[in-house]
């Protein structure tokens, strides 16, 4: 009797020296999550789709991507920010649900509940309006917010373009009217329909929707839009993108993080990425661990800033 | 003829007709599946087209999207239970046919219509698309709101027995959408503070908990009451041609109102269904018999959602603005395919959109024969015994409600309905009303706050808006003759009671 349960107590001892040993192994030795915190097919879930492939290969373990949607991300963010912290919960998260709906919604995570591990994709956002509008240049549309006021539209309010309005209302002095809509492209309903001014959107605002921009956001032109002034040549430098990488939950174990870091760095340098992000007219914007965390700390504070600004936080 | 030739070089392939083929049957078992709808089927088979080619992908996705929406009636007629929401409307007429024993003539109907809504919008969509994506602006948040409140206007119609309980039902519903975080201001309302509830309810939990899940509970309490596979007479019997000529306005009437409120920005086929569905109340020579397994509620109810899918093809390819969450889903796979919807695909690469256009009437082709085929399916999986049925049911019915959005919550949600729905069954609640009231209790609102955002707080907007201003007006008028006939036949109800 004493024996079978010396014997039991010894497997036992041996079995956790085994899964001990496990834990030990090299990362990454199992499935990787990805979360995304948009729809599937959404402006975060393709690029997540695309570096999860080549990270398969870097990291020689499957990356599954999960879509946790809700209340602009902060659902899934949510999540993230309470999984295990051990490299096999990764979450794929743009600049709004990282750095604006924490000072707007006064969620449970905030600066320091994730690591950045990479930056992957930005896009600049560019001032459009209808190609059938009042609108020609950035002067026209300056003059009527100082006259009669306009009409800005875009995702709901804390989102970037949100953010853009409330800045150009500050380059201008004037107040900008702000039309909310779920996201995605239903701005475009309420700018084609006539209902709003201008709005916010990515480089593929011609070939997708036609429109005509007025200026870009962004230090330089673009080379994908030679033409479209900045708004630094206007007077007003301003750097609004609409960027979106890799955060690890905080307390994920440095050698995991090195070991992400150049993972990403590969994945995003490989033909496999680079062709299917031209494909999809995406811009790829690559940080390492080290710039990205600076980075956003920094983005962290300042649209914070612009949004206490603009009254928006509440507490 | 040449943008035909070059569109039909987009067929270059054996396997376009493969992934079609493939899409179509997935499509329609997705949909027959309760709780796997449109959006779960597609996002199932996404992964799938990053090792196809762009055409193949392209069919794979436009076959899915079509046949998925028709599925959900097979299950709904068979086991009163819509296998997508889009079909919660067809469970009114379809089940009580199949329980008169006509489940293969309703099956039947379910697939004709489903057939005609699909072509029709499809005509629509390659006549006048970029006609109708100018109209589909023109509706901005008042005239979008109208219709809404109109479509809610069908909790009366759908509230057998008494109105008071159908009301009480649709505004649970409306209420149920006003839970967790608003997506304008980021307050948290209704939590009692707790995070789980931050993200709110969605329609798909509620709905399969409602439906599936209670009607799995609903059986195992009072087993051995329903009709078996072989009383019902599964399988598939189309009506005879003359019938279908008889009901030709109830079709015309089904497909404009689906493949109109489809090119409509965000408001979807449920509203297209329950809007259809209130117009054959009205309008039907068959009025009086609606609910009670009639065909033309079959076709109210399926060739509008059917009609639903090239309408909102409209704003998604001419101006890259997806409608719902299928076309969200449809759009991101041309995206990463490398093909833009809108602007660009309308003026430079129309061979792409008419190569689009016949992937849809391949999809409704194959659609009937996987009607058929899952007809006969089901034929055989009635047979097996029922726990093992319902076993399945709530099986993939917990798999639908979580991987919609990835939330564990809505499994609790799932179950919690599911109870719910069994105890509103069991005290003769109407179920319908409460699932109308959630699944346009987000766009209601949504449109009342942009109107009211945009006019800055000035409730007089809505009704000097020239295309909200009539529909109003409508559902002023059907609201006073519901009223006004209730009172009516009050005194013949109060006399037949004593």
């Amino acid at each position: 009797m004493m024996n079978s349960v010396l014997k039991t107590l010894c497997s036992a001892a041996a079995l956790t020296i085994c899964t001990a040993g496990a834990a030990w192994a090299e990362y990454p030795d199992r499935t990787i999550s990805l979360m995304v915190p948009f729809a599937a097919g959404g402006g975060a879930d393709v690029p997540a789709r695309f570096i999860a492939e080549e990270l398969e290969k870097e990291l020689g373990q499957s990356v599954v991507v999960s879509n946790v949607t809700g209340a602009g991300g902060t659902v899934g963010a949510t999540q993230l920010s309470t999984a295990t912290a051990d490299g096999y919960s990764l979450g794929f998260m743009p600049v709004g649900t990282t750095t604006t709906q924490p000072h707007l919604r006064g969620t449970s995570y905030g600066v320091d509940s994730f690591i950045p591990i990479c930056m992957v994709a930005s896009g600049p956002f560019y001032l459009v309006v209808d190609a059938d509008s009042e609108f020609k240049t950035w002067e026209d549309l300056e003059a009527k917010a100082k006259g009669d006021g306009i009409t800005f539209t875009g995702a709901a309010p804390g989102s970037l373009a949100h953010v853009t309005s409330v800045a150009l209302g500050a380059m201008w002095g004037v107040d900008v009217g702000y039309l909310p809509t779920k996201g995605g492209g239903d701005a475009m309903n309420e700018l084609k329909g006539g209902r709003a001014d201008a709005t916010a959107w990515f480089s593929d605002f011609d070939v997708r929707f036609g429109l005509n921009a007025l200026a870009i956001f962004a230090p330089e032109r673009s080379e994908i839009h030679p033409d479209v002034p900045t708004s630094g040549d206007k007077g007003h430098p301003a750097d609004i993108a609409v960027w979106m990488g890799v955060f690890a939950p905080a307390g994920t174990p440095d050698d995991v993080v090195a070991k992400l870091d150049s993972a990403c760095e590969a994945a995003i340098t490989s033909e496999g990425f680079t062709a299917n992000m031209e494909k999809a007219n995406r811009e790829i914007r690559h940080m390492n661990a080290d710039e990205f965390g600076a980075f956003f700390r920094k983005a962290f504070e300042e649209n914070g800033e612009l949004l206490r600004n603009a009254g928006l936080v509440k507490n | 003829m040449e943008l035909f030739y070059s569109a039909l070089g987009l067929f270059n392939s054996p396997t376009v007709f493969v992934a079609l083929l493939i899409g179509g049957i997935w499509g329609t078992v997705a949909g027959v599946l309760p709780g796997m709808g449109t959006v779960a089927a597609l996002i199932i088979a996404l992964p799938f087209t990053f090792a196809m080619p762009t055409e193949s992908a392209m069919a794979l996705f436009m076959a899915i999207y079509v046949t998925s929406v028709y599925g959900g009636s097979i299950s709904a007629i068979l086991i009163n239970t819509p296998g997508t929401p889009q079909s919660a409307a067809t469970v009114l007429d379809g089940y009580p046919m199949a329980q008169a024993g006509k489940a293969d003539l309703a099956i039947g109907w379910a697939t004709l219509a489903s057939f005609i809504g699909g072509i029709f919008s499809l005509i629509i969509l390659i006549v006048a698309a970029p006609a109708l994506a100018r109209v589909s602006v023109a509706f901005g948040p008042s005239a979008i709101f109208a219709i809404v409140l109109f479509a809610l206007t069908c909790i009366a119609w759908l509230s057998s027995g008494s109105m008071a309980k159908g009301l009480l039902g649709g505004v649970l519903g409306l209420f149920l959408t006003t839970v967790g975080q608003d997506n304008y201001t980021g307050m948290t309302r209704f939590s009692f503070g707790s995070d789980i509830m931050r993200g709110g309810f969605t329609l798909i939990p509620i709905l399969i908990g409602l439906f599936a899940l209670s009607e799995v509970y609903h059986r195992a309490l009072l087993q051995g009451t329903h009709r078996t596979g072989a009383e019902m007479n599964v399988g598939f019997r189309l009506p005879p041609l003359s019938d279908v000529i008889a009901r030709w306005k109830e079709l015309l009437r089904a497909c404009s109102i689906g493949t109109f409120i489809g090119i409509l920005p965000g408001t979807g086929a449920m509203a297209a269904t329950f809007v259809s569905y209130t117009a054959a109340k009205k309008f039907s020579p068959n009025r009086d018999k609606l609910g009670t397994g009639e065909p033309d509620g079959l076709i109210a109810s399926e060739a509008s959602n059917n009609a639903v899918t090239g309408g909102a093809l409209i704003p998604t390819m001419a101006l890259g603005i997806p409608g719902d969450g299928g076309t969200l889903v449809l759009l991101g796979v041309l995206t990463i395919k490398g093909i833009v919807p809108g602007f660009d695909l309308v003026n430079n690469n129309p061979h792409i959109l008419t190569a689009a256009f016949m992937m849809v009437l391949l999809a409704n082709i194959i659609m009937f024969g996987t009607g058929m085929l899952s007809a006969r399916l089901f034929e055989r999986l009635l047979r097996v015994p029922e726990p093992i049925l319902m076993g399945l049911i709530l099986l993939f019915s917990l798999v639908g409600a979580f991987v919609v959005r990835g939330n564990p919550v809505d499994l609790i949600v799932c179950v919690v309905a599911g109870a719910v729905g069994v105890l509103l069954r069991l005290a003769r609640y109407p179920i319908a009303p409460i699932v109308i009231g959630v699944a346009l209790g987000f766009i209601f609102e949504e449109k009342l706050r942009q109107g009211l955002i945009a006019s800055k707080g000035n409730i007089w907007t809505f009704l000097t808006d020239p295309i909200a201003l009539p529909i109003f007006g409508l559902t002023a008028v059907i609201i006073a003759a519901t009223i006004v006939s209730n009172v009516r036949q009050y005194p013949q109800t109060k006399a037949l009671k004593e």
